[in-house]
């Protein structure tokens, strides 16, 4: 399997030798290749950090078990070697350059630290929800990719944090405060994926404060949540288009800010569609959010399309999704059954004929650029 | 950051997060060791719990507490704040221990040397008139058990009354020491 960094030197030599470059660029294009080659995922890194996540999930399922055979002062004495191993190892196997083996132990240490929070709680017969348990684990995994500058504890301690959002807002039953708390983690995880150079951190990040933000919207059902998602939204887009090179030399998201932004308007726009559903008979407050939405996917495509597939692709998903909603209140009451099947044929193939248009037309400049 | 550096902050991360964990250990087989040891009769309600196994989750008779006996709600005030409770204790003649008074926040005096104080958590929002319970929680309410064990004892607990005893610090901070089935001891904790 050829990967890109290969294809990409071969592609480099063949140009030297057509005369398309000089010998100086080559040689600069090839030492950048080189320099940003190990940040892309092998193969081999990611079958590591499968073992590592199984290795977790089988020390947490131990503990879980309460198994009486070990006595537990032993299940605490592994846990803690697990702990020390791991970090200890982890960093010896990232200075000798195994990076992805070294990372992945670190994973294994992470998941044994919850693991102990896990024990001594059931140790202690500690009746303190879940939710607090994974505060304390997620800190301990942030500190650790502080110490150790992780990309991949980064984005583990993100994870942590997001499992204790779905567990604070989805608790019906005792919920007693909504989770706010959660702002304070993305604010300072965010924080720490620079140091610890973690890009994909950073979009976990964004996507989990874009669900954080849905969940206030189910806990209040108010405009005030969803408008001003809107608008930051596009501001957001804004400047991620027209202010590329700043915005993203400070946020560095490789340039995915667009396609955030767009997430987050769609979203914000489907709240506020949801919220004056109810009222389309009687105002036009949904057709006017309703074409807001329509007109911001098309612009999003026109400014930012050509650049990112991805956002041409969360375009079409808001588009097909603008489709049916709008089907769904405006006109589903007039319609029977039969007409359901036409408009869904209706619909589709109008969402095909856009997409087909809209991908033809950004292929063919670029087509014309190589040749 | 490379080379030895790297490891050097491995192994003081290594040490930071089981200190941590330790500490904990510690504070609670502290609390074993020295707390005092009171008696309290428990119905069970339901269990399981998905990170760390089979638990029965207990109810207490001190779990209810009586508006009326707790002595500094202010005049006029209809809800409780989410706020400290403090609760006293006393043996019955039965051996188990029950509430005798209780104070939001802190207790206006020491307990007699026949008494002890438990501290438990009151959340927002309940009704305060005179005639109603208030439903504390002090950290206790759970039971684990080997895997497979918690229905069985379940079972057993709506038949016939069981006990927890349950190791109070000075503190007023609890923690149960042992599960008991009338007279009988079925979980004693060891200290770690």
């Amino acid at each position: 399997m050829a990967s890109y960094s290969s294809r990409v030197r071969t592609d480099i030599a063949r140009w030297l030798q057509v005369g398309l470059i000089d010998a100086s660029t080559a040689d600069a294009l090839t030492r950048d290749v080189e320099a940003n080659e190990r940040k892309s995922l092998s193969f081999g890194s990611i079958l590591a950090m499968i073992a590592a996540l199984l290795f977790g999930a089988a020390v947490l399922i131990f503990v879980a078990a309460n198994w009486q055979a070990i006595p537990r002062l032993a299940r605490v004495a592994a846990l803690f070697a697990i702990i020390f191993a791991g970090y200890v190892g982890g960093a010896v196997l990232k200075t000798r350059d195994h990076a992805a083996m070294g990372e992945a132990l670190w994973i294994v240490a992470a998941a044994a630290f919850g693991g102990s929070i896990a024990l001594i709680g059931q140790m202690y017969h500690l009746s303190g929800d879940e939710a607090s348990a994974l505060i304390t684990w997620g800190a301990g995994t942030a500190l650790a990719a502080v110490a150790l500058r992780s990309n991949p504890l980064t984005v583990a301690a993100v994870g942590i944090a997001d499992a204790w959002l779905f567990l604070k807002g989805f608790d019906y039953f005792s919920r007693a405060e909504f989770p706010h708390l959660f702002v304070v983690m993305a604010s300072v995880l965010f924080a720490i994926s620079f140091w610890s150079r973690s890009q994909a951190a950073r979009h976990l990040i964004i996507l989990s404060v874009i669900f954080y933000l849905v969940l206030l919207f189910t806990e209040y059902e108010t405009l005030q949540v969803a408008v001003p998602i809107v608008v930051v939204s596009v501001l957001l887009f804004s400047a991620a288009i027209f202010a590329a090179e700043p915005v993203d030399w400070i946020l560095q998201l490789g340039g995915r800010l667009p396609l955030h932004a767009l997430v987050g308007f769609l979203t914000g726009l489907a709240m506020i569609q949801f919220e004056l559903a109810d009222l389309s008979s009687y105002n036009s407050g949904f057709a006017i959010a309703s074409a807001v939405a329509l007109a911001g996917i098309v612009a999003a495509i026109v400014l930012g399309g050509r650049d990112s597939r991805g956002l041409r692709w969360v375009a079409y998903a808001g588009f097909a999704f603008e489709l049916a909603i709008i089907y769904v209140v405006m006109l589903q009451s007039m319609l029977d059954t039969a007409g359901f099947f036409l408009a869904a044929a209706v619909l589709l193939g109008i969402l095909a004929f856009v997409i087909l248009r809209v991908e033809k037309r950004m292929r063919a400049p670029s087509v014309e650029g190589a040749a | 950051m490379t080379g030895i550096r790297l490891i050097i902050s491995a192994v003081v991360l290594a040490l930071i997060q089981i200190g941590f964990l330790s500490w904990i250990i510690a504070g609670r087989a502290a609390i074993l060791r020295d707390g005092r040891q009171v008696l309290l009769r428990v119905e069970p309600i339901d269990p399981r719990d998905l990170l760390r196994g089979d638990f029965i989750r207990l109810g207490y008779d001190i779990s209810r507490i009586p508006v009326k006996l707790i002595a500094n709600i202010p005049a006029g005030k209809l809800t409780s704040d989410d706020t400290p409770i403090v609760v006293r204790l006393k043996q019955g003649a039965d051996g188990y221990w029950q509430a005798t008074a209780a104070w939001f926040g802190h207790a206006p005096a020491p307990a007699a040397s026949d008494e002890t104080d438990i501290i438990g958590h009151v959340s927002a929002g309940w009704d305060l008139s005179a005639a109603t319970t208030i439903a504390p929680d002090y950290g206790i309410e759970r039971f684990y058990l080997p895997e497979g064990e918690g229905i069985a004892i379940q079972d057993d607990m709506r038949v016939r009354p069981f006990g927890v005893r349950v190791a109070i610090a000075a503190d007023g901070a609890a923690q149960i020491k042992a599960l008991m089935d009338g007279d009988k001891t079925l979980f004693e904790e060891p200290l770690y």
